[in-house]
């Protein structure tokens, strides 16, 4: 049977009178690293939580490889790997300590459980700080350890709330590499972060929270393919384009602004950007057009909806 | 998962036999060590490195040392020879001792645990495969591995003790023995206590309380040993010594079960049943009590022993009732997957399901069970002395106090109860309010009814008057009291007020007591049949006298999705 790894089935989270997560429903197939994306306090950790069996919904269920969060969170317990958005290490215990506890935790006895410490500080790249104190350890080391310890028992589902905070760049490039990884040995991750561009390259979907609802869910290409399908000048969706012409910027600015679809003319030099409503048909038409009336074009781009662009558009800003 | 080569403790096999003897008991001890608790491994990890372990430790030691010079220059006079300075010098160890074992040691385990749930990193271990018992007796074995280490670095100054004047092995063994295992009764106590709140504030708060009961019980424990020591010795020739000690074992391992069960219950998942084995325990306790009480009874033919343990039995229930009747009324669909079946089953299984009325049905029935045992066997007895039972001398109180008793036991729990389930309507509230409640309620029914008397008599009348109906202590007081005259009014109505409340109140438990067993997710069944195929029989029967239920996966089951 094919099913989810990973699923919300309206779920809801009410403390007193906030709702913290308001009907969200989504699945996650094996495989797939899937983007959680919201303001603050939108509920993203809230339904995290509600996943790792930290907490159980006010209505609605969750579950993982079909077994429920509420009803059976031992079973779902051993096939997720959760990292908080905080560290939650010891103090007067090294790397190795740390590791082989939690590997213990998870029922790993003898080898199994030596070759799972291994793995991990491979994978992770810890293998050589090995007896080194967790306190001494970098933030990046921290968060390294952090997934050593969600990944120690091999589960088929991660959940990583904020991984990326706070680390440098070369740690977040080496961080995106390891989760591109496990979801290619078909682990589900569900992963939440505020720097969307990391999610933009790192996601199969993502999903956009505000106020506890979940406002869309897809591709990253789609959603920007959805952004571009609405013709509203003044509208996020229209594409800004970018074209670069040799010694005829003030000429190409000119034969731009009588044409149809088009606005916000601007010449820069040998550079101009304009506002074009149209699919991606039609700006390959609007190029050749160009071309056509012998312009030497030597750049044509369309400025791409980036995840950012997506985010604003769909949310509101507001938080609770 | 893929991994390179393992390097797993594969020492190479010594030619010669004491190698090969070392190498097996390394083997033996490595495969003990990978079954221990891995709470325990951790936690001995991190509190023998930590900063509190190591200053309690060295203070431990430089007390011990000084007591040694200057105990020595104390007892080691001319008169050595006839002088008993045994107890002296045992007498000071047992206090550089207790300190650490009575206070340092459970408050470690308080903050450990406290600590964890504070940081987080409690989190993380819940959603282990670890059970909460296995989570709550790894922080005990924690302690008591600190106890062994305390109690060893001075063990060599405890049997220097053993070779001077006026002691003897087992006084030495006796109250070492009792300070290790009170120890480890506050340390369960203090991760119990651990478990009731994670606020910062609140801890500090229960940490002082604790702190408060551990010098308590540190300087009750301490008056008993220097009272043994110096001022009388163990009537160890006598049997009633060590039936006396064999009964204290036994109920003080009965609470070490009951708050393991407690604390293992408060941290466990909200769906979990956290209720039937701690009502388990107090069974078992109830069938202890009153063991103990008809042994008692036997041996000192005294009927006033049954009014001692009736004062406790009821006690005990007041607080295990209002726990459990603040337990919540709504039964999980995972707790609700073992609920009884059969008709015998459910009959005598109900009132041990997790929730609030059958908590309140659950402690109000056995302390009435209590008082019916205990009739039957001050009867019993009497009429085996061949006295005429009905005449014996007090009985009529006994029967009144224990009666009266039930019925304020039923009338107040169930008042709180109702006053629980209406509050829940607007805030959530658990079993510590349930107690707040209870203490509130028995409190104003003193105060209220000593209101009443004045308003209404002046401070003339001091007497007892029919207004005293809600005043417990009064009332009971005078029950148990052969001159007290209760009005005749008092116990009908402290009776029909007990009957009219616990009928209200199981009338509003009909839900928990009409709640059936749900059947097993189709997912739960497959993974159960990959991990256990022998648990998956064809025939299908009864698991058990009290289950109707075929064994699973028989198909009578009616299988339901997870949505269901």
């Amino acid at each position: 049977m094919n099913r989810p790894m990973i699923e919300l089935r309206r779920v809801h989270r009410f403390f007193g009178d906030t709702r913290a997560v308001d009907d969200v429903s989504f699945e996650i197939p094996a495989g797939e690293v899937f983007g959680y994306i919201g303001p603050n306090g939108a509920g993203k950790t809230t339904s995290m939580r509600i996943l790792a069996t930290l907490d159980v919904p006010t209505y609605g269920d969750a579950f993982v490889d079909g077994f429920s969060v509420v009803n059976d969170p031992d079973r779902v317990r051993r096939r997720l790997g959760f990292m908080p958005d905080y560290y939650g290490t010891y103090a007067n215990v090294n790397c190795t300590e740390y590791l082989d506890f939690f590997a213990r935790a998870y029922g790993l006895i003898g080898r199994e459980r030596a070759k799972s410490l291994k793995y991990v500080m491979d994978f992770t790249g810890l293998d050589g700080l090995a007896e080194k104190p967790i306190r001494g350890l970098s933030k990046g080391m921290k968060q390294r350890l952090c997934l050593g310890r969600a990944m120690i028992h091999d589960p088929s589902v991660l959940i990583l709330d904020e991984p990326a905070a706070g680390l440098d760049p070369r740690a977040r490039i080496e961080l995106r590499r390891m989760i591109r990884s496990l979801a290619s040995d078909g682990k589900a991750i569900l992963i939440s972060s505020h720097i969307l561009t990391e999610l933009d390259e790192m996601c199969d979907r993502v999903g956009i929270l505000e106020q506890g609802t979940l406002l869309a869910t897809g591709s990253v290409a789609d959603m920007q393919d959805g952004m571009r399908a609405t013709p509203q000048v003044g509208d996020p969706s229209v594409t800004e384009i970018h074209a670069r012409v040799l010694n005829t910027g003030a000429s190409l600015g000119h034969w731009l602004a009588d044409r149809d679809g088009i606005s916000h003319v601007v010449v820069d030099g040998e550079i101009v950007r304009f506002t074009y409503a149209g699919d991606r048909q039609a700006e390959a038409a609007l190029l050749r057009e160009m071309v056509l009336a012998e312009f030497p074009v030597v750049e044509f781009a369309a400025r791409t909806k980036s995840l950012e662009d997506v985010f604003l558009h769909v949310t509101q800003g507001v938080v609770q | 998962m893929s991994a390179g080569d393992v390097t797993y403790s594969e020492n190479q096999n010594g030619d010669d036999a004491s190698g090969k003897l070392l190498y097996q008991l390394e083997q033996k001890l490595e495969r003990i060590g990978e079954r221990l608790n891995p709470i325990l491994v951790k936690e001995v990890r991190q509190a023998l490195k930590s900063r509190m372990f190591v200053i309690v430790f060295a203070l431990m030691l430089i007390f011990g040392w000084a007591w040694s010079i200057f105990g020595v220059l104390l007892v080691l006079s001319p008169g050595v020879y006839y002088n008993p300075g045994g107890p002296t010098m045992l007498c000071g160890y047992f206090f550089v001792l207790a300190v650490p074992l009575i206070v340092a040691v459970p408050l470690m385990a308080f903050w450990s645990l406290a600590g964890e749930r504070d940081d987080g990193t409690f989190e993380l271990v819940s959603i282990t495969s670890l059970t909460a018992r296995q989570i709550v007796t790894g922080k005990l074995g924690s302690a008591i591995v600190q106890m062994i280490v305390f109690s060893s670095a001075l063990s060599p100054c405890i049997a220097f003790t053993y070779l001077l004047r006026g002691i003897d092995i087992i006084t030495v063994f006796w109250v070492l023995g009792w300070t290790v295992l009170i120890s480890i009764l506050l340390s369960f106590f203090a991760i119990c206590f651990a478990t009731i709140s994670r606020s910062v504030m609140w801890q500090v708060f229960l940490s002082v309380v604790l702190v408060l009961a551990f010098l308590i019980a540190g300087f009750s424990w301490s008056s008993v040993v220097v009272q043994t020591l110096f001022y009388g010795s163990l009537p160890v020739e006598t049997g009633e010594f060590w039936v006396m000690n064999l009964f204290v074992m036994m109920m003080y391992l009965s609470f070490c079960l009951l708050f393991t069960l407690a604390a293992a219950g408060k941290l466990s998942f909200p769906s979990d049943n956290r209720s039937t084995k701690i009502r388990y325990a107090m069974i078992i306790q109830q069938l202890l009590w009153v063991g103990w009480m008809i042994a008692l009874a036997l041996q000192e033919r005294d009927p006033g022993v049954f009014l001692v343990f009736a004062s406790c039995a009821g006690f005990y229930w007041l607080v295990m009732g209002a726990l459990l009747s603040g337990e919540s009324p709504q039964l999980s669909p995972r707790a609700r997957r073992d609920l009884p079946q059969s008709f015998l089953g459910r009959m005598v299984g109900t009132w041990f399901n997790p929730g609030s009325g059958t908590g309140y049905i659950f402690a109000v029935t056995s302390f009435l069970g209590f008082i019916l045992v205990t009739a039957f066997f001050e009867i019993t007895i009497a009429v085996g002395d061949g006295i005429n039972w009905s005449r014996s001398r007090g009985f009529d109180n006994r029967l009144m106090f224990a009666g009266l008793a039930w019925a304020y036991l039923t009338t107040y729990l169930g008042i709180g109860r109702l006053i629980l389930l209406f509050l829940r309507r607007f805030y959530q509230l658990g079993i510590v309010a349930s107690l707040l409640v209870q203490v509130i309620l028995l409190v104003l029914g003193i105060l209220l009814s000593a209101s009443a008397q004045v308003l209404v008599n002046g401070f003339q009348n001091n007497d007892y008057t029919a207004l005293q109906l809600g005043n417990w202590a009064w009332t009971l007081a005078e029950a148990s009291d052969s001159r007290g005259r209760l009005p005749l009014e008092v116990p009908i109505l402290i009776f029909a007020s007990a009957g009219v409340v616990f009928f209200v109140n199981v009338c509003l438990s009909l839900p928990e007591i009409k709640a059936v067993r749900e059947a097993t997710p189709d997912r739960v069944i497959e993974e159960e049949k990959e991990l256990h195929p022998e648990r998956f029989t064809e025939k299908g029967g009864p698991a058990n006298p009290w289950s109707d239920d075929p064994s699973p996966g028989s198909g009578a089951e009616k299988p339901s999705s997870p949505e269901g």
